[in-house]
Protein backbone atom coordinates (compact mmCIF):
# COMPACT_ATOMS: atom_id res chain seq x y z
CA UNK A 1 0.00 0.00 0.00
CA UNK A 2 1.41 3.36 -0.98
CA UNK A 3 -1.18 5.74 0.09
CA UNK A 4 0.02 7.56 3.85
CA UNK A 5 -3.48 7.97 4.42
CA UNK A 6 -6.44 6.36 3.05
CA UNK A 7 -9.74 8.04 4.22
CA UNK A 8 -13.11 5.70 3.07
CA UNK A 9 -16.41 6.40 2.68
CA UNK A 10 -16.24 8.97 6.09
CA UNK A 11 -19.71 10.19 6.84
CA UNK A 12 -20.20 12.80 9.23
CA UNK A 13 -23.58 14.20 10.17
CA UNK A 14 -25.18 16.62 13.20
CA UNK A 15 -28.96 16.10 13.70
CA UNK A 16 -30.55 16.12 9.98
CA UNK A 17 -27.63 17.93 8.79
CA UNK A 18 -25.51 15.65 6.32
CA UNK A 19 -21.81 17.59 6.39
CA UNK A 20 -19.61 14.48 5.10
CA UNK A 21 -21.42 11.89 2.74
CA UNK A 22 -19.15 9.39 2.14
CA UNK A 23 -16.08 10.86 1.11
CA UNK A 24 -12.88 8.54 0.38
CA UNK A 25 -9.47 10.46 0.09
CA UNK A 26 -5.65 9.55 -0.18
CA UNK A 27 -2.31 11.11 0.36
CA UNK A 28 0.43 9.57 -0.87
CA UNK A 29 3.95 9.58 0.58
CA UNK A 30 6.06 13.18 0.06
CA UNK A 31 2.35 13.89 -1.96
CA UNK A 32 0.91 17.43 -1.62
CA UNK A 33 -2.54 17.16 -1.97
CA UNK A 34 -5.14 20.16 -2.17
CA UNK A 35 -8.78 19.90 -0.54
CA UNK A 36 -10.59 22.99 -2.81
CA UNK A 37 -14.01 23.67 -2.05
CA UNK A 38 -16.76 26.19 -1.37
CA UNK A 39 -17.18 28.01 2.25
CA UNK A 40 -19.03 25.15 4.28
CA UNK A 41 -18.32 22.50 1.51
CA UNK A 42 -17.06 20.48 4.77
CA UNK A 43 -13.21 20.86 4.20
CA UNK A 44 -12.61 22.55 7.69
CA UNK A 45 -14.84 19.53 9.34
CA UNK A 46 -12.97 16.61 7.16
CA UNK A 47 -9.71 17.87 8.72
CA UNK A 48 -11.46 17.84 11.85
CA UNK A 49 -12.30 14.74 11.17
CA UNK A 50 -8.98 12.96 9.94
CA UNK A 51 -7.01 14.71 12.83
CA UNK A 52 -9.12 13.32 15.10
CA UNK A 53 -10.56 16.00 16.82
CA UNK A 54 -14.04 14.55 15.64
CA UNK A 55 -15.04 11.45 15.53
CA UNK A 56 -16.42 9.84 12.02
CA UNK A 57 -20.39 8.90 12.04
CA UNK A 58 -19.25 6.08 9.71
CA UNK A 59 -16.20 4.92 7.32
CA UNK A 60 -12.08 4.59 7.85
CA UNK A 61 -8.98 5.92 8.56
CA UNK A 62 -5.54 4.25 7.69
CA UNK A 63 -2.50 6.06 8.23
CA UNK A 64 0.78 4.20 7.10
CA UNK A 65 -2.11 1.39 6.91
CA UNK A 66 -2.72 0.73 10.20
CA UNK A 67 -6.85 1.88 11.57
CA UNK A 68 -6.60 5.25 13.41
CA UNK A 69 -10.24 5.86 13.07
CA UNK A 70 -10.32 6.02 16.84
CA UNK A 71 -7.17 7.22 17.79
CA UNK A 72 -7.44 10.12 19.72
CA UNK A 73 -5.99 14.06 17.97
CA UNK A 74 -2.86 14.19 20.75
CA UNK A 75 -2.55 10.35 19.95
CA UNK A 76 -2.37 10.73 15.76
CA UNK A 77 -0.12 13.58 16.58
CA UNK A 78 2.32 11.10 18.44
CA UNK A 79 1.42 8.98 15.55
CA UNK A 80 3.03 11.17 12.74
CA UNK A 81 -0.31 13.27 11.65
CA UNK A 82 0.06 16.96 12.92
CA UNK A 83 -2.70 19.80 11.95
CA UNK A 84 -2.76 23.62 12.09
CA UNK A 85 -6.13 25.08 12.60
CA UNK A 86 -7.41 28.23 10.51
CA UNK A 87 -7.41 30.64 13.25
CA UNK A 88 -3.82 29.60 14.92
CA UNK A 89 -3.72 28.50 18.56
CA UNK A 90 -1.73 29.05 20.98
CA UNK A 91 -0.44 29.52 24.34
CA UNK A 92 -0.84 33.57 25.51
CA UNK A 93 0.87 32.91 28.31
CA UNK A 94 4.16 30.47 26.98
CA UNK A 95 6.83 31.61 25.12
CA UNK A 96 7.67 30.43 21.76
CA UNK A 97 10.40 28.34 23.17
CA UNK A 98 8.19 26.96 25.64
CA UNK A 99 5.24 26.05 23.24
CA UNK A 100 7.69 24.21 21.08
CA UNK A 101 9.23 22.62 24.14
CA UNK A 102 5.43 21.32 25.12
CA UNK A 103 5.35 19.82 21.39
CA UNK A 104 8.83 18.61 21.47
CA UNK A 105 8.02 16.85 24.65
CA UNK A 106 4.67 15.33 24.20
CA UNK A 107 5.56 14.08 20.55
CA UNK A 108 8.97 12.82 21.39
CA UNK A 109 6.53 9.47 22.43
CA UNK A 110 6.48 8.81 18.85
CA UNK A 111 10.28 9.02 18.18
CA UNK A 112 10.26 5.19 18.62
CA UNK A 113 10.41 5.58 22.37
CA UNK A 114 13.91 7.46 22.63
CA UNK A 115 13.36 9.89 24.96
CA UNK A 116 15.69 12.96 24.52
CA UNK A 117 18.10 14.21 27.16
CA UNK A 118 17.55 18.20 28.28
CA UNK A 119 20.71 18.91 25.94
CA UNK A 120 19.02 17.43 23.33
CA UNK A 121 15.35 18.66 23.23
CA UNK A 122 16.99 22.67 23.81
CA UNK A 123 18.92 21.89 20.78
CA UNK A 124 15.84 20.21 18.54
CA UNK A 125 14.00 23.64 19.94
CA UNK A 126 17.13 25.64 18.44
CA UNK A 127 16.88 23.94 15.14
CA UNK A 128 12.74 24.12 15.19
CA UNK A 129 13.15 28.22 16.13
CA UNK A 130 15.64 28.44 12.94
CA UNK A 131 13.41 26.14 10.31
CA UNK A 132 10.11 28.70 11.32
CA UNK A 133 12.30 31.60 11.61
CA UNK A 134 11.03 32.56 14.89
CA UNK A 135 14.33 32.46 16.45
CA UNK A 136 14.11 36.01 16.98
CA UNK A 137 11.09 36.17 18.61
CA UNK A 138 11.89 32.70 21.22
CA UNK A 139 11.01 34.77 24.00
CA UNK A 140 8.08 36.18 23.09
CA UNK A 141 4.74 35.79 24.80
CA UNK A 142 2.26 34.07 22.13
CA UNK A 143 -0.46 36.91 22.74
CA UNK A 144 1.88 39.18 21.57
CA UNK A 145 2.65 37.44 18.12
CA UNK A 146 1.98 38.57 14.88
CA UNK A 147 -0.42 36.62 12.57
CA UNK A 148 2.69 35.85 10.46
CA UNK A 149 4.68 34.87 13.48
CA UNK A 150 1.58 32.54 15.13
CA UNK A 151 1.33 30.54 11.32
CA UNK A 152 4.82 29.92 11.59
CA UNK A 153 4.61 28.70 15.47
CA UNK A 154 1.60 26.28 14.43
CA UNK A 155 4.29 25.27 12.01
CA UNK A 156 6.89 24.73 14.35
CA UNK A 157 4.49 23.00 16.57
CA UNK A 158 3.53 20.58 14.01
CA UNK A 159 6.80 19.85 12.80
CA UNK A 160 8.17 19.25 16.61
CA UNK A 161 6.46 15.71 16.45
CA UNK A 162 9.02 14.82 13.06
CA UNK A 163 5.34 13.85 11.25
CA UNK A 164 4.85 12.44 8.33
CA UNK A 165 1.77 14.08 7.04
CA UNK A 166 0.57 17.54 8.38
CA UNK A 167 -3.09 19.01 7.81
CA UNK A 168 -2.82 22.74 7.10
CA UNK A 169 -6.01 24.34 7.38
CA UNK A 170 -6.21 27.96 4.81
CA UNK A 171 -2.77 28.20 6.52
CA UNK A 172 -2.40 31.34 4.20
CA UNK A 173 -5.28 33.07 4.89
CA UNK A 174 -5.12 36.51 6.36
CA UNK A 175 -1.23 37.07 5.75
CA UNK A 176 0.60 39.56 3.97
CA UNK A 177 2.64 38.73 1.27
CA UNK A 178 5.73 38.65 2.90
CA UNK A 179 4.44 36.08 5.03
CA UNK A 180 3.01 33.98 2.55
CA UNK A 181 5.71 34.00 0.53
CA UNK A 182 7.76 32.97 3.37
CA UNK A 183 5.48 30.36 4.99
CA UNK A 184 5.49 28.49 1.10
CA UNK A 185 9.18 29.09 0.97
CA UNK A 186 9.09 26.89 4.60
CA UNK A 187 6.33 24.18 3.34
CA UNK A 188 8.42 23.51 0.08
CA UNK A 189 11.69 22.91 2.48
CA UNK A 190 9.73 20.50 4.52
CA UNK A 191 8.32 18.25 1.99
CA UNK A 192 12.06 18.70 0.29
CA UNK A 193 14.54 18.26 3.45
CA UNK A 194 12.03 15.76 5.80
CA UNK A 195 9.76 14.04 2.75
CA UNK A 196 6.41 15.47 4.39
CA UNK A 197 3.15 14.97 2.91
CA UNK A 198 0.69 17.42 3.22
CA UNK A 199 -2.93 18.13 2.61
CA UNK A 200 -3.72 21.69 1.79
CA UNK A 201 -6.96 23.23 2.44
CA UNK A 202 -7.64 26.54 1.06
CA UNK A 203 -9.65 28.88 -0.90
CA UNK A 204 -6.62 30.03 -3.10
CA UNK A 205 -6.55 28.53 -6.88
CA UNK A 206 -3.40 30.34 -7.69
CA UNK A 207 -1.76 28.33 -4.23
CA UNK A 208 -2.98 25.10 -4.95
CA UNK A 209 -2.04 25.50 -8.01
CA UNK A 210 1.57 26.42 -7.36
CA UNK A 211 2.06 23.78 -4.29
CA UNK A 212 0.08 20.63 -5.05
CA UNK A 213 0.27 17.26 -6.96
CA UNK A 214 -3.18 16.55 -6.80
CA UNK A 215 -6.16 18.80 -6.49
CA UNK A 216 -9.62 17.21 -4.60
CA UNK A 217 -12.80 19.54 -4.88
CA UNK A 218 -15.72 18.89 -2.59
CA UNK A 219 -18.84 20.29 -2.34
CA UNK A 220 -21.87 19.61 -0.19
CA UNK A 221 -19.24 16.71 1.62
CA UNK A 222 -18.96 14.99 -1.63
CA UNK A 223 -15.63 14.88 -3.71
CA UNK A 224 -16.92 16.61 -7.22
CA UNK A 225 -13.57 16.62 -8.69
CA UNK A 226 -10.13 15.32 -8.63
CA UNK A 227 -7.37 16.04 -11.14
CA UNK A 228 -4.00 17.65 -11.59
CA UNK A 229 -3.63 21.14 -10.56
CA UNK A 230 -3.53 22.75 -14.19
CA UNK A 231 -6.51 21.44 -15.08
CA UNK A 232 -8.39 23.18 -11.78
CA UNK A 233 -9.29 25.86 -13.74
CA UNK A 234 -11.85 23.31 -16.00
CA UNK A 235 -13.20 23.21 -12.51
CA UNK A 236 -13.40 26.41 -11.14
CA UNK A 237 -16.21 27.42 -14.00
CA UNK A 238 -18.39 24.85 -12.63
CA UNK A 239 -18.16 25.93 -9.21
CA UNK A 240 -18.94 29.53 -10.59
CA UNK A 241 -22.20 30.21 -8.51
CA UNK A 242 -20.58 29.25 -5.67
CA UNK A 243 -18.48 32.10 -3.63
CA UNK A 244 -14.54 30.36 -3.45
CA UNK A 245 -13.69 33.76 -2.16
CA UNK A 246 -11.94 33.85 1.85
CA UNK B 1 16.05 38.14 37.75
CA UNK B 2 13.02 37.40 39.48
CA UNK B 3 11.07 34.66 39.08
CA UNK B 4 14.18 32.77 38.08
CA UNK B 5 14.33 29.39 39.86
CA UNK B 6 17.59 30.00 42.23
CA UNK B 7 15.93 33.82 43.30
CA UNK B 8 12.64 31.71 44.13
CA UNK B 9 14.61 29.58 46.15
CA UNK B 10 16.49 32.11 47.84
CA UNK B 11 13.31 34.65 48.80
CA UNK B 12 11.39 31.42 50.15
CA UNK B 13 14.61 31.03 52.53
CA UNK B 14 14.93 34.20 53.05
CA UNK B 15 11.49 34.92 54.05
CA UNK B 16 10.98 31.42 56.26
CA UNK B 17 15.05 32.82 58.12
CA UNK B 18 12.82 35.74 58.97
CA UNK B 19 9.63 33.97 60.19
CA UNK B 20 12.01 31.64 62.01
CA UNK B 21 13.46 34.58 64.52
CA UNK B 22 9.91 36.58 64.51
CA UNK B 23 8.53 34.59 67.69
CA UNK B 24 11.53 35.88 69.29
CA UNK B 25 10.23 39.21 69.15
CA UNK B 26 7.68 38.56 71.77
CA UNK B 27 4.94 37.23 70.30
CA UNK B 28 2.27 36.15 72.10
CA UNK B 29 -0.07 32.69 72.22
CA UNK B 30 -2.51 34.06 70.34
CA UNK B 31 -0.39 35.35 67.25
CA UNK B 32 1.50 31.95 67.07
CA UNK B 33 -1.71 30.27 66.82
CA UNK B 34 -2.89 32.74 63.81
CA UNK B 35 0.74 32.52 62.24
CA UNK B 36 0.42 29.17 62.79
CA UNK B 37 -3.48 28.71 60.65
CA UNK B 38 -2.06 31.26 58.52
CA UNK B 39 1.17 28.66 57.18
CA UNK B 40 -1.26 26.23 56.85
CA UNK B 41 -3.97 28.06 54.90
CA UNK B 42 -1.16 29.15 52.90
CA UNK B 43 -0.15 25.92 51.84
CA UNK B 44 -3.53 25.25 51.29
CA UNK B 45 -4.28 28.10 48.89
CA UNK B 46 -0.65 26.98 46.72
CA UNK B 47 -2.46 23.13 46.26
CA UNK B 48 -5.04 25.29 44.73
CA UNK B 49 -2.99 27.22 42.90
CA UNK B 50 -1.43 23.89 41.10
CA UNK B 51 -4.69 22.66 39.67
CA UNK B 52 -6.56 26.02 39.83
CA UNK B 53 -3.67 28.58 38.87
CA UNK B 54 -0.67 26.43 36.94
CA UNK B 55 -3.10 23.94 34.87
CA UNK B 56 -6.12 26.28 34.63
CA UNK B 57 -8.87 24.03 36.02
CA UNK B 58 -11.04 26.26 38.18
CA UNK B 59 -11.60 24.13 41.04
CA UNK B 60 -14.89 25.79 43.50
CA UNK B 61 -14.54 22.71 45.78
CA UNK B 62 -11.10 22.44 46.72
CA UNK B 63 -11.56 22.24 50.58
CA UNK B 64 -13.37 18.50 50.44
CA UNK B 65 -9.38 17.40 49.85
CA UNK B 66 -8.65 19.56 53.13
CA UNK B 67 -11.60 18.53 54.88
CA UNK B 68 -11.31 14.64 53.55
CA UNK B 69 -8.00 14.93 55.43
CA UNK B 70 -8.96 16.42 58.56
CA UNK B 71 -11.73 14.45 58.90
CA UNK B 72 -9.83 10.98 58.51
CA UNK B 73 -7.34 12.14 61.11
CA UNK B 74 -10.28 12.78 63.02
CA UNK B 75 -12.30 9.56 62.34
CA UNK B 76 -9.47 6.87 62.36
CA UNK B 77 -8.05 8.18 65.93
CA UNK B 78 -10.63 8.82 67.53
CA UNK B 79 -13.16 6.33 66.23
CA UNK B 80 -11.04 3.44 65.45
CA UNK B 81 -8.05 3.86 67.64
CA UNK B 82 -5.47 4.32 64.99
CA UNK B 83 -2.26 6.41 65.61
CA UNK B 84 -2.18 9.38 64.31
CA UNK B 85 0.80 8.76 62.09
CA UNK B 86 -0.74 5.94 60.68
CA UNK B 87 -4.11 8.03 60.34
CA UNK B 88 -2.45 10.62 58.80
CA UNK B 89 -1.50 8.38 56.01
CA UNK B 90 -4.49 7.05 55.57
CA UNK B 91 -5.73 10.78 54.97
CA UNK B 92 -3.21 11.53 52.36
CA UNK B 93 -4.39 8.58 50.80
CA UNK B 94 -7.86 9.61 51.35
CA UNK B 95 -8.07 13.38 49.83
CA UNK B 96 -5.49 11.74 46.87
CA UNK B 97 -8.18 9.41 45.86
CA UNK B 98 -11.14 12.20 46.35
CA UNK B 99 -8.76 14.35 43.71
CA UNK B 100 -8.23 11.57 41.41
CA UNK B 101 -11.85 10.71 41.60
CA UNK B 102 -12.47 14.64 40.83
CA UNK B 103 -9.95 14.18 38.19
CA UNK B 104 -11.11 11.92 36.61
CA UNK B 105 -14.63 13.33 36.16
CA UNK B 106 -13.10 16.52 35.30
CA UNK B 107 -10.91 15.41 32.56
CA UNK B 108 -13.33 15.33 30.14
CA UNK B 109 -15.40 18.51 31.01
CA UNK B 110 -14.25 22.23 30.60
CA UNK B 111 -13.89 25.58 32.52
CA UNK B 112 -17.26 26.39 33.96
CA UNK B 113 -18.47 22.36 34.11
CA UNK B 114 -15.61 21.47 35.98
CA UNK B 115 -16.34 24.67 38.44
CA UNK B 116 -19.91 23.13 38.82
CA UNK B 117 -18.40 19.60 39.44
CA UNK B 118 -16.26 20.72 42.16
CA UNK B 119 -18.27 23.28 43.52
CA UNK B 120 -21.50 20.53 43.64
CA UNK B 121 -18.90 17.63 45.09
CA UNK B 122 -17.24 19.99 48.09
CA UNK B 123 -21.09 20.98 49.17
CA UNK B 124 -22.09 17.93 49.25
CA UNK B 125 -18.88 17.15 51.56
CA UNK B 126 -20.13 19.99 53.75
CA UNK B 127 -23.59 19.24 54.06
CA UNK B 128 -22.68 15.57 55.10
CA UNK B 129 -20.48 16.45 57.40
CA UNK B 130 -22.54 19.59 58.70
CA UNK B 131 -25.64 17.63 59.36
CA UNK B 132 -23.53 13.73 60.59
CA UNK B 133 -23.70 12.60 64.08
CA UNK B 134 -23.73 9.33 63.76
CA UNK B 135 -20.23 8.57 64.90
CA UNK B 136 -21.19 9.93 68.17
CA UNK B 137 -19.59 7.37 70.67
CA UNK B 138 -22.44 6.10 73.08
CA UNK B 139 -23.53 8.17 75.96
CA UNK B 140 -20.91 10.65 75.17
CA UNK B 141 -21.56 14.05 73.91
CA UNK B 142 -22.72 14.56 70.25
CA UNK B 143 -19.86 14.75 67.46
CA UNK B 144 -20.47 15.80 64.19
CA UNK B 145 -22.16 19.25 63.02
CA UNK B 146 -20.55 22.40 63.84
CA UNK B 147 -19.18 21.39 66.85
CA UNK B 148 -16.92 18.33 64.66
CA UNK B 149 -14.97 15.44 65.99
CA UNK B 150 -11.65 15.62 67.68
CA UNK B 151 -8.33 14.47 66.56
CA UNK B 152 -6.87 11.77 69.57
CA UNK B 153 -3.57 13.60 69.21
CA UNK B 154 -0.64 11.47 70.90
CA UNK B 155 0.86 14.96 72.30
CA UNK B 156 -2.34 15.97 73.98
CA UNK B 157 -2.77 19.73 72.82
CA UNK B 158 0.50 20.86 71.02
CA UNK B 159 2.28 23.64 72.33
CA UNK B 160 1.87 26.97 69.97
CA UNK B 161 5.53 26.93 69.53
CA UNK B 162 5.76 23.72 68.03
CA UNK B 163 2.89 24.36 66.01
CA UNK B 164 4.77 27.64 64.49
CA UNK B 165 7.85 25.61 64.02
CA UNK B 166 5.88 22.67 62.52
CA UNK B 167 3.91 24.29 60.59
CA UNK B 168 6.78 27.21 58.88
CA UNK B 169 8.76 23.85 57.93
CA UNK B 170 5.70 22.60 56.44
CA UNK B 171 5.34 25.97 54.29
CA UNK B 172 8.47 26.43 53.38
CA UNK B 173 9.09 22.18 52.15
CA UNK B 174 5.75 22.72 50.58
CA UNK B 175 6.01 25.86 48.48
CA UNK B 176 9.16 24.88 47.78
CA UNK B 177 7.78 21.76 46.20
CA UNK B 178 5.15 23.36 44.26
CA UNK B 179 7.56 25.57 42.62
CA UNK B 180 9.63 22.77 41.43
CA UNK B 181 6.53 21.31 40.43
CA UNK B 182 5.35 24.25 38.34
CA UNK B 183 8.71 24.70 36.49
CA UNK B 184 8.92 20.84 35.49
CA UNK B 185 7.60 19.18 32.57
CA UNK B 186 4.58 18.85 34.25
CA UNK B 187 3.76 22.17 35.02
CA UNK B 188 4.68 23.61 31.43
CA UNK B 189 2.44 20.93 30.12
CA UNK B 190 -0.61 21.84 32.56
CA UNK B 191 0.36 26.25 31.27
CA UNK B 192 -0.48 24.60 28.06
CA UNK B 193 -3.21 22.94 28.88
CA UNK B 194 -4.44 26.33 30.87
CA UNK B 195 -3.90 28.59 27.52
CA UNK B 196 -5.41 26.27 25.17
CA UNK B 197 -7.09 22.80 25.35
CA UNK B 198 -7.17 22.09 21.47
CA UNK B 199 -3.66 23.59 20.56
CA UNK B 200 -2.17 21.29 23.43
CA UNK B 201 -4.14 18.03 22.45
CA UNK B 202 -2.75 19.02 18.81
CA UNK B 203 0.28 18.87 20.21
CA UNK B 204 0.34 15.50 21.49
CA UNK B 205 -0.76 16.32 25.18
CA UNK B 206 -3.25 13.62 27.04
CA UNK B 207 -5.15 16.58 28.16
CA UNK B 208 -7.55 14.03 30.27
CA UNK B 209 -4.84 12.13 32.36
CA UNK B 210 -2.39 16.08 32.50
CA UNK B 211 -5.77 16.82 34.42
CA UNK B 212 -6.42 14.26 36.29
CA UNK B 213 -2.33 14.37 37.50
CA UNK B 214 -3.07 18.02 38.40
CA UNK B 215 -5.62 17.19 40.31
CA UNK B 216 -3.80 14.51 42.47
CA UNK B 217 -0.73 16.24 43.18
CA UNK B 218 -3.38 19.55 43.96
CA UNK B 219 -5.03 17.21 46.24
CA UNK B 220 -2.44 15.45 47.86
CA UNK B 221 -0.91 18.55 48.99
CA UNK B 222 -4.32 19.88 50.38
CA UNK B 223 -4.46 16.59 51.97
CA UNK B 224 -0.94 17.36 53.55
CA UNK B 225 -2.71 20.68 54.75
CA UNK B 226 -5.25 19.71 56.32
CA UNK B 227 -3.28 16.73 58.15
CA UNK B 228 -1.00 19.78 59.54
CA UNK B 229 -4.27 21.54 59.98
CA UNK B 230 -5.66 18.49 62.12
CA UNK B 231 -2.28 18.10 64.31
CA UNK B 232 -2.29 22.12 65.06
CA UNK B 233 -6.31 22.42 65.86
CA UNK B 234 -7.11 19.24 67.08
CA UNK B 235 -10.32 18.77 65.98
CA UNK B 236 -12.31 18.41 62.40
CA UNK B 237 -15.46 20.15 61.64
CA UNK B 238 -18.00 21.09 58.73
CA UNK B 239 -16.11 24.53 57.88
CA UNK B 240 -13.01 22.27 57.06
CA UNK B 241 -15.31 21.35 53.91
CA UNK B 242 -16.70 24.71 53.58
CA UNK B 243 -17.83 26.87 50.60
CA UNK B 244 -15.84 29.83 52.15
CA UNK B 245 -12.30 27.78 52.42
CA UNK B 246 -12.62 26.73 48.79
CA UNK B 247 -13.77 30.30 47.61
CA UNK B 248 -11.22 31.70 49.61
CA UNK B 249 -8.41 29.74 48.14
CA UNK B 250 -9.96 30.89 44.55
CA UNK B 251 -9.75 34.36 45.88
CA UNK B 252 -6.09 34.68 47.67
CA UNK B 253 -4.88 32.78 44.40
CA UNK B 254 -6.58 35.40 42.37
CA UNK B 255 -4.96 38.12 44.57
CA UNK B 256 -1.54 36.81 44.38
CA UNK B 257 -1.65 35.92 40.75
CA UNK B 258 -2.48 32.62 40.36
CA UNK B 259 -0.39 29.79 38.47
CA UNK B 260 2.87 31.98 40.09
CA UNK B 261 2.46 29.98 43.42
CA UNK B 262 4.24 32.09 45.65
CA UNK B 263 1.97 35.08 44.63
CA UNK B 264 -1.28 32.95 46.06
CA UNK B 265 1.13 31.49 49.23
CA UNK B 266 1.95 35.16 50.31
CA UNK B 267 -1.35 36.59 49.24
CA UNK B 268 -2.82 34.05 51.93
CA UNK B 269 -0.74 34.06 54.45
CA UNK B 270 -0.15 38.49 54.67
CA UNK B 271 -4.14 38.43 54.68
CA UNK B 272 -5.11 35.87 56.91
CA UNK B 273 -1.87 37.31 59.23
CA UNK B 274 -3.38 40.96 58.96
CA UNK B 275 -7.28 40.58 59.44
CA UNK B 276 -7.24 37.09 62.01
CA UNK B 277 -4.33 39.30 63.91
CA UNK B 278 -6.32 42.42 64.61
CA UNK B 279 -9.22 40.10 65.72
CA UNK B 280 -12.01 41.28 62.66
CA UNK B 281 -14.85 38.84 62.64
CA UNK B 282 -15.01 36.39 60.05
CA UNK B 283 -17.97 38.27 58.34
CA UNK B 284 -16.42 41.30 58.20
CA UNK B 285 -13.03 39.09 56.94
CA UNK B 286 -14.96 37.69 53.92
CA UNK B 287 -15.96 41.48 52.58
CA UNK B 288 -12.34 42.46 53.50
CA UNK B 289 -10.82 39.86 51.23
CA UNK B 290 -13.65 40.62 48.71
CA UNK B 291 -12.60 44.51 48.99
CA UNK B 292 -8.45 43.30 48.45
CA UNK B 293 -9.47 41.31 45.54
CA UNK B 294 -10.87 44.24 43.55
CA UNK B 295 -8.29 46.73 44.93
CA UNK B 296 -5.57 44.55 43.44
CA UNK B 297 -7.44 43.24 40.14
CA UNK B 298 -7.88 47.21 39.80
CA UNK B 299 -4.30 47.66 39.29
CA UNK B 300 -2.78 44.11 39.06
CA UNK B 301 -5.04 42.53 36.45
CA UNK B 302 -3.60 39.16 36.58
CA UNK B 303 -2.79 39.29 40.41
CA UNK B 304 0.40 40.92 42.11
CA UNK B 305 3.08 38.17 41.06
CA UNK B 306 1.18 37.11 38.14
CA UNK B 307 1.16 41.37 36.42
CA UNK B 308 5.07 41.66 37.97
CA UNK B 309 5.96 37.84 36.03
CA UNK B 310 3.75 39.53 33.05
CA UNK B 311 5.98 42.40 32.83
CA UNK B 312 9.81 40.71 33.37
CA UNK B 313 8.30 38.68 30.39
CA UNK B 314 7.57 41.72 28.15
CA UNK B 315 11.10 43.21 29.13
CA UNK B 316 12.83 39.63 28.31
CA UNK B 317 10.72 39.68 24.88
CA UNK B 318 13.54 40.37 22.19
CA UNK B 319 12.76 42.88 19.50
CA UNK B 320 13.25 41.23 16.41
CA UNK B 321 16.30 41.37 14.73
CA UNK B 322 18.04 41.96 18.01
CA UNK B 323 20.69 39.91 19.31
CA UNK B 324 20.62 38.43 22.81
Amino acid sequence: MNDLLLAERIEKSFGPTRVLRGITLSVGREEVVGLFGPNGAGKTMLANVLSGLIPPDRGRILFEGKDITRLSMDARFRAGLARTFQIPGAYPTLTVVESIRVALLCGEAGQEGKRRLPRELEEEVESVLHRTGLFAQRFWMAAKLSQGCLRRLEFARAISCRPKLILLDEVFSALSAKDEGELTALLRSLRRDDGISFLLISHNPLILAEMCDRVVTIEDGRVTWEGKPADLAKYLPVAAGHDHGP
Amino acid sequence: MIFSPRSTTGALALGTGLLLLLPLAGLDHFLLDVLASGFLLAAYVGSWDIVGGVAGQICLGHALFFGTATYSCALLTSLAGWPFAAAAAAALLLSTTAAAVVGTFSGRLKGPFIALLTLALGELAHEVALGQTFFSPRGAYSWGGEGGIPVALPWGSPSPWASYYGALLFLFLSTWGMTRIARSKDGLIWTAISGSELTARASGVDVARHKRRAFLVAGLLAGAAGVGFAAHVGRATAADFSLELSFQAATFAAIGGRGTIVGPVLAALLLHALFQGAGIAPAARVLLYALALLLVLRFFPAGVAGTLRERVRERNMVPEGASR
